[in-house]
């Protein structure tokens, strides 16, 4: 897994410059928490290497809202809305309500404190 | 411009066989917009992974993320266990794993080559893909010891040989199928009624399926040639018992009847491959090494690409776990592709789509 670190702020300049749906397919996005901080990441696989996977990754903090990037990968917005629900990340532009009800607690995955 | 109505369907719906929900804006009786929903059966999976077993243990708690695949899920999370290990398997293990694989290809794609007969109204033709499948079913509980959720792949290895009998049994029983197949493939390719309700319905392009990142047959029947077992060489030598992609261009629901189909063929014949070529050695590599570093991996369900990502911190819990779908990936693509049928054909497309909500909600 090759490992490419982002900023939020370069986030969708550093995916648009990298993704080429005609060769990479994007996987899922995924968070880890790292103490206060979380771990976003964004997983390609690339058609020209296989075995390969990409992951670009973004330190956030708790209550910073994370870009969008279903503009320039379609698909992009189920994982991302299913990060909002499973792990209570603010990505922008995307409602709580598909993967877990729209009156159930987010982030049911997140470690319990 | 005609009259527009709203229409749900699901999460209880007589064409679904998963609990998700559509909501279908029509004009007149053509669908213009969809939106989806697969909110109802999230069960904290992911987070039990990390909170009450240990890494061993979580390979049979992945089992449980799906009844039909199974062994996907056990073997991908066995994988991943391994990289973050350093373990390397015996290559019968492996061997034994993609046999398993292939067996469960078999049984899930004919229950979905069912389930599309079924909702294209074609009953006789639902009811004879079952009878038919039935034979893997039995091979699936020959080999493994259960019809459904086989606990087969466990970190370093699988947990039970195959013995002489049940391999010469499986051969005998992939030779009894053949002419089956045989007569499927001539109903489904050629039925006229069927291919009334099946063939330019649920249309996805190549260029779609590619922006979509649409993945499994739904893909591959649309142009893309897209298969795990073509790019995961490192892990399980698909290649060495025979894989072959198979691709179509239609795009509808007759071409992803015809690549399931013709994925069977290719299926039987990575199991004779197997069975005929099957290594010597050990089921299993011991370690005593704990889980350290991240490590993902990719395999080919039935339904398509499952990805696995595992954080372990060099104790017996893992630290993260999640767990990619193959529907998941497919939500964007379903989406898509009632846009502009019948609202009549939504059944037969959404059967073809072969969702797995159980898997995808977890």
């Amino acid at each position: 897994m090759k490992k490419i670190e982002t900023t939020l702020e370069h986030l969708r300049k550093d995916i648009a410059a990298f993704y080429n749906p005609g060769l990479h397919h994007f996987m899922v996005m995924n968070a880890v928490e790292t103490g206060e901080q979380m771990e976003v990441q964004w997983f390609f696989a690339d058609y020209a290497h296989p075995c390969e996977t990409t992951c670009f990754y973004a330190l956030t903090g708790r209550e910073d809202e994370v870009p969008s990037i279903k503009d320039i990968v379609l698909s992009a917005w189920v994982a991302e809305a299913e990060l909002v629900d499973l792990m209570n990340i603010k990505v922008e532009n995307t409602a709580k309500g598909f993967v877990l009800e729209p009156d159930f607690e987010s982030g049911p995955l997140l470690k319990k404190k | 411009m005609g009259r527009q109505y709203e229409i749900p369907v699901g999460a209880q719906h007589i064409s679904l066989l998963e609990p998700l929900h559509f909501k279908f804006t029509t004009e007149n009786e053509k669908i213009i917009k969809t939106d989806a929903n697969v909110y109802y059966v999230h069960r904290g999976i992911e987070q039990a992974c990390v909170t009450k077993f240990k890494f061993r243990q979580v390979s049979f708690v992945v089992g449980r993320v799906c009844g039909l695949c199974s062994i996907s899920h056990t073997t991908a999370y066995s994988q991943v266990a391994e990289k973050l290990l350093k373990l390397e398997i015996p290559k019968k293990a492996k061997y034994l794993r993609m046999l398993v694989i292939e067996l469960d290809r078999i049984h899930s794609h004919l229950l979905c080559l069912s389930h599309v007969a079924e909702n294209s109204g074609f009953e006789a033709l639902f009811m004879k893909t079952m009878m038919y499948r039935e034979f893997s079913m039995e091979l699936l509980e020959a080999v493994c010891g259960n019809r459904i959720q086989y606990d087969f792949s466990i970190v370093g290895g699988v947990t039970r040989d195959l013995r002489t009998d049940v391999a010469q049994q499986i051969l005998q029983r992939l030779k009894t199928f053949m002419p089956q197949l045989d007569e499927l493939v001539g109903i489904y390719e050629n039925n006229w009624t069927l291919s009334l309700k099946n063939k330019g319905v649920g249309v996805l392009t190549r260029e779609q399926a590619m922006q979509l990142n649409v993945v499994g047959p739904f893909a591959r029947a649309a142009g893309l040639e897209v298969d795990v077992r073509n790019e995961t060489e490192d892990l399980l030598p698909w290649k060495e018992v025979g894989f072959e992609m198979i691709t179509d261009t239609a795009g509808d629901v007759h071409a992803r009847n015809m690549i399931r189909l013709r994925e069977i063929y290719v299926s039987i014949r990575i199991i004779q491959n197997i069975i005929n070529g099957l290594p010597e050695g050990e089921l299993v590599t011991e370690t005593k090494a704990f889980p350290e570093g991240e490590a993902t991996v990719r395999l080919e369900a039935p339904r398509g690409e499952l990805f696995y990502y595992a954080k372990g911190n060099k104790t017996q819990v893992l630290e993260r776990l999640k767990i990619k779908a193959p529907t998941f990936s497919n939500v964007a693509g379903m989406v898509k592709a009632f846009e502009g049928n019948e609202y009549a054909s939504a059944p037969a497309i959404i059967a073809s789509y072969d969702p797995c909500l159980s898997c995808t909600a977890r």
